[in-house]
């Protein structure tokens, strides 16, 4: 919804605006493209001084390589394991499982805690927020204790089973379902529903919003994840991609076009998550509108 | 082939009851093919042992290990550098080599089937705690086309002293602007024990007092290395930064960005690996450990070694099966030393003809000489880091020599007395 | 007197139902949260090593090592420095330049176009950690785009502006990634607080002949104040805990003291030097700092909200 409108002329206000945009826009998206162009390129071109945006035709032909080189060596790998495929398969499953649970685990406590009153709950709430400030380094070696002795180390279930939800989830459904009208909820339980049915049947699917939002975030959150991995999978299997991109860097140092190829490649997933989604991540109107009446 | 036989037969095993290795070790892509096919035999020839191996990259094993032992759920066997590994022996984590097992008769026999002083490291208290794997010193590698293109001459032009290096990086270095493109000679940073230590030695300076109580001894000498590293970098001629790519990641591609760098033996089969026509070419070849032109003593890069060690908390026959594992892997020396570049410091090796085949080695059994092994004690870690810090802080930062090295020698000192 | 019974068991039975809801996350919460920032705490007064056997209690002797000793290099008090001016040099100009982004969009014509402008600034959050940080590392090379870009900005030449270098601009490099990535989370959220006012209210302005500045600074503003102060502490804390961007920049090569932040320090200290005591400790003294600077912003935020 627009606050301001303006019918006719273009004001300077309005020009000056476009402009600042635009300058911002480039910087956030010349990175994203130079990954995409540089993928394509070996580390001679990327490194060029001056940097050309268009890959030159010629030393394709002289070099030995095609257009896919960079995919070729990005997936297959160092030790020509193909490991890749896997460890994406790996990161996508760790993520999605950790969406899933993360949305429905945040959504029942959120509810409890925004919809029902007991004497602990803002104690709950704050202990549960708290948890925000904790960094995950400082918590990290006790965890790794625990998830060792639960014979988590270096399966599924150790990369998941810490991130089963998020303080931030819990706030984020508290703060949506504070709004949500209680007396629908009277209105069902005079009509004889069970508390959980209600929470089912009626809480849940008019929350379509703030669920997609956070389970988009959930899923990039763990997507991104880099320490946890580092320390639970210690097998080639069980990796992760962002543990993939720091082994293949690591390796292939000076091998830049690779790099990006392989960076590319683990952004493509994110990519269409986000594309298909994006209008979950743009705030305000819908959201706004969705609520009224 | 193996001087030793393997001693232990197999039949020991045989009504033994399930063991599983689990074996870390870091990466590396020509020795992982035999490692594989060894342990494949000794699966094999043992049925009742199984091997689980776990590769991580050199600098991801450390921590890896050590918080798996934090937790109390260390690898039965694994291997590290040693200045990483003594604080294990230390601490009582590893255990003493079960000789039998391993196919020797006591400690001395050991001992003595290896050059002298090899098993230092690794012996306390008359009991030895592990077995090398390799034993590695780093000489400089020369890429002879990019001399040529910078107009000097490979055979005569070859640097022998720091001052020479100096000299001829300048020769070679191509800038745009203040940034390198190509370069002469760059030190291997981050590994300033075994790498630039020796030159303070040379000065006349040392890392710790013998009688361990006095850390970076020698001011003069300190200052003036770090006068050096300080005009070696872009605050001075600009020749080198441990900003730009690896010097040794650039080697093997040969594409005119580097000319020379320090790494070992096991960087030849590498260059096979990466890049054989540049291997075949022969156009490039190794030289000794430069010496400032008015060094007090002539000091080579330092040796570290790998040593395949034991937990101590596996079960006895846990341990037994790994030491055996790590003794049949072993026995197949020359095969390391041809396929992967690595010596093993036995007697027998070091004799061998293979050695001796291998191009350049004896550039690299001189300078293994020349030098010794690299610092190792409680907190080798700790004092890379320090080392890395006074160093690049006279490179890239602002600092004075003297800054740096007074900070040096406190950090040090404080580490050293803890 | 019969119906008052009922209302009394009535609202017990849904407290009882409120508690039930929370407890799969109180579970969680208190295996995977609360155990082990307690084992954390009890930690932090032994003498932990990763491989030593046996470990003492020590008391303060950690904290007290951290606030006066070396640590080899990596003191505590460089830490502290490194991860207040990356804090206050990133969550500052990234909130209040998200805000200026948020008001801009909202002046344009089409709300397709605010969606574009949206999407395009949220992209770099979508980039993981360690791609963003391995993309960067290239752009910062000295040969790389940053400084191609800023020589032909600044009508120079070669010159190396030493992006991970020296001391300040590696600061300045990691604060850049750092806003790259979350400019544009930041510019939604102050949509979202921005589309929540009601239209209604500008009319109301326009018509009692209130100009777009004197709108802006006295209406609008102290209605975001939610919002802001929600999305201040929100990147604030981001901030503090920051880890990624500054490890990959290490483990790439550049100098770990100017950005060794609080989170990178106990890394180092816990799982590559093993002092596990120490950055137990370190850990503590983080918590306390985030609770402290997330107290001070409730409190200076504390006046009264403006209803509407």
């Amino acid at each position: 919804m627009n606050t301001n409108k303006y019918v006719g002329r273009i004001g300077i206000g309005e020009v000056i605006a476009w402009i600042v945009l635009i300058l911002v826009l480039l910087f956030t998206i010349t990175p994203i493209i130079f990954m995409f162009v540089a993928s394509f390129m070996d580390a001679k071109q990327i490194l060029a001084m001056p940097f050309k945006w268009i890959p030159s035709r010629s030393y394709f032909t002289t070099e030995n390589r095609t257009f896919f080189t960079n995919f070729y060596h990005a997936i297959v790998g160092n030790n020509n394991n193909n490991i890749f495929i896997r460890n994406i398969i790996n990161s996508l499953i760790v993520a999605i499982t950790c969406s899933a649970t993360t949305v429905l685990l945040a959504s029942l406590c959120g509810y409890g805690l925004a919809k029902f009153n007991f004497k602990s709950r803002n104690f709950v709430f704050m202990s549960i927020m708290a948890t925000m400030m904790i960094p995950f380094e400082a918590i990290m070696i006790p965890l790794y204790m625990v998830a060792s002795n639960l014979h988590m180390m270096n399966t599924y279930q150790g990369l998941i089973v810490p991130f089963l939800v998020s303080a931030f989830g819990v706030f984020q459904m508290r703060q949506y379902l504070l709004t949500f009208p209680t007396e629908y909820l009277d209105a069902a339980r005079v009509d004889g529903y069970g508390e959980f049915k209600i929470f089912h049947h009626i809480v849940l699917p008019n929350c379509t919003p703030v669920i997609a939002t956070l389970g988009i975030l959930s899923f990039r959150n763990q997507w991104d994840n880099l320490l946890w991995p580092l320390l639970v999978s210690q097998s080639e299997t069980m990796k992760t991609i962002p543990l993939y991109i720091t082994k293949f860097s690591e390796e292939k140092q000076t091998d830049e076009g690779a790099m990006m190829a392989c960076a590319l490649i683990a952004s493509i997933p994110m990519f269409i998550l986000f594309g298909a989604l994006s209008k979950y991540f743009i705030g305000g109107a819908e959201v706004y509108e969705s609520r009224k009446g | 082939m193996a001087a030793v036989a393997m001693t232990v037969p197999s039949a020991v095993f045989a009504k033994a009851k399930k063991v599983t290795i689990e074996f870390w070790t870091h990466e590396d892509a020509n020795r992982q093919k035999l490692e594989d096919r060894y342990i494949k035999e000794f699966e094999a020839k043992n049925p009742n042992v199984q091997v689980n191996v776990t590769r991580q990259a050199a600098e991801k094993l450390i921590e890896l290990i050590q918080t798996s032992f934090a937790a109390g759920k260390g690898p039965t066997m694994f291997n590290l550098s040693i200045n990483d590994e003594y604080p294990y022996i230390a601490a009582g984590r590893v255990a003493p080599m079960n000789y039998k097992a391993a196919g020797y008769k006591n400690a001395g026999d050991v001992i003595n089937a290896y050059a002298p002083k090899m098993l230092d490291p690794v012996t306390v208290k008359g009991k030895v705690y592990g077995l090398p794997l390799e034993l590695t010193n780093w000489c400089i590698f020369v890429n002879k086309k990019v001399f040529r293109d910078a107009g000097l001459d490979p055979a005569k032009d070859l640097p022998k002293t720091w001052e020479d290096m100096v000299a001829v990086s300048k020769k070679i270095v191509k800038r745009d602007g203040n940034i390198i493109t190509r370069r002469g000679y760059d030190f291997r940073y981050k590994y300033y024990l075994e790498n630039n230590v020796p030159m303070v030695e040379q000065l006349g300076g040392k890392i710790v007092s013998d009688d361990g109580k006095e850390a970076i001894v020698g001011k003069d000498a300190w200052i003036k290395f770090l006068t050096f590293m300080q005009k070696w970098g872009p605050n001075g001629d600009n020749l080198g930064s441990p900003t730009y790519a690896h010097a040794r990641s650039l080697f093997n591609k040969d594409n005119n960005d580097i000319a020379m760098c320090s790494t070992g033996l096991y960087q030849e089969a590498r260059i096979k690996h990466d890049n054989p026509s540049f291997y075949d070419s022969g156009e490039w070849m190794v030289i000794p450990y430069p010496k400032f032109a008015d060094a007090k003593q002539d000091v080579a890069a330092c040796y570290y070694g790998h040593y395949y060690m034991v937990n101590a908390d596996a079960s006895k026959a846990e341990q037994e099966a790994s030491w055996a594992l790590i003794r049949y892997m072993l026995n197949h020396g020359e095969e390391y030393l041809k396929e992967v570049g690595l010596v093993q410091p036995t007697t027998a090796l070091l004799n061998s003809k293979t050695f001796k085949d291998m191009p350049y080695s004896s550039v690299f059994a001189n300078d293994l000489k020349r030098g010794h092994i690299v610092y190792y004690g409680a907190n080798t870690t700790a004092i890379q880091n320090a080392l890395g810090t006074a160093i690049e802080g006279v490179m890239l930062q602002n600092k004075t020599p003297e800054e740096a090295y007074t900070e040096l020698k406190k950090t040090v000192q404080e580490l050293i007395s803890e | 007197m019969p119906k008052k019974i009922k209302k009394y068991s009535i609202e017990q039975k849904q407290a009882r139902w409120g508690f039930a809801f929370t407890v799969p996350c109180l579970v969680f919460f208190a295996v995977f949260s609360f155990y082990p920032i307690f084992n954390a705490l009890v930690t932090s007064f032994t003498s932990r090593q990763a491989i030593a056997r046996t470990s003492k209690f020590i008391g303060l002797q950690n904290y007290i090592y951290l606030f006066t000793k070396d640590n080899g290099g990596f003191s505590l008090l460089n830490s502290m420095r490194a991860t207040v001016i990356f804090t206050f040099g990133t969550f500052v100009p990234m909130v209040v330049i998200s805000l200026f982004l948020a008001v801009l969009l909202m002046q344009l014509r089409r709300p397709s176009q605010k969606g574009f402008f949206q999407i395009a600034f949220y992209m770099p959050a979508v980039l993981s950690s360690v791609v963003a940080a391995s993309i960067w590392m290239i752009l910062f090379d000295p040969r790389g785009l940053v400084n191609q870009i800023t020589n032909t900005v600044f009508f120079t030449s070669g010159q190396d502006f030493k992006w991970l270098t020296s001391n300040v601009m590696l600061q300045f490099s990691t604060m850049i990634v750092y806003f790259w990535k979350y400019i544009g989370y930041f510019v939604i959220l102050f949509i979202t607080g921005l589309s929540a006012i009601p239209p209604s209210i500008y009319e109301a302005a326009t018509v009692d002949g209130s100009n777009k500045w004197h709108t802006f600074w006295h209406i609008t503003l102290p209605l975001l104040k939610p919002t802001i102060v929600l999305v201040s502490i929100m990147a604030m804390l981001q901030c503090l805990k920051t880890f990624s961007t500054q490890y990959m920049f290490v483990q790439n090569g550049a100098a770990r003291q100017p950005i060794d932040v609080i989170t990178m320090n106990i890394y180092y200290t816990g799982i590559r030097n093993g002092k596990l005591g120490r950055a137990s400790a370190m850990s503590i003294i983080l918590f306390i700092i985030m609770l402290i600077f997330t107290w001070l912003q409730f409190k200076v935020s504390k006046t009264d909200d403006v209803e509407y």
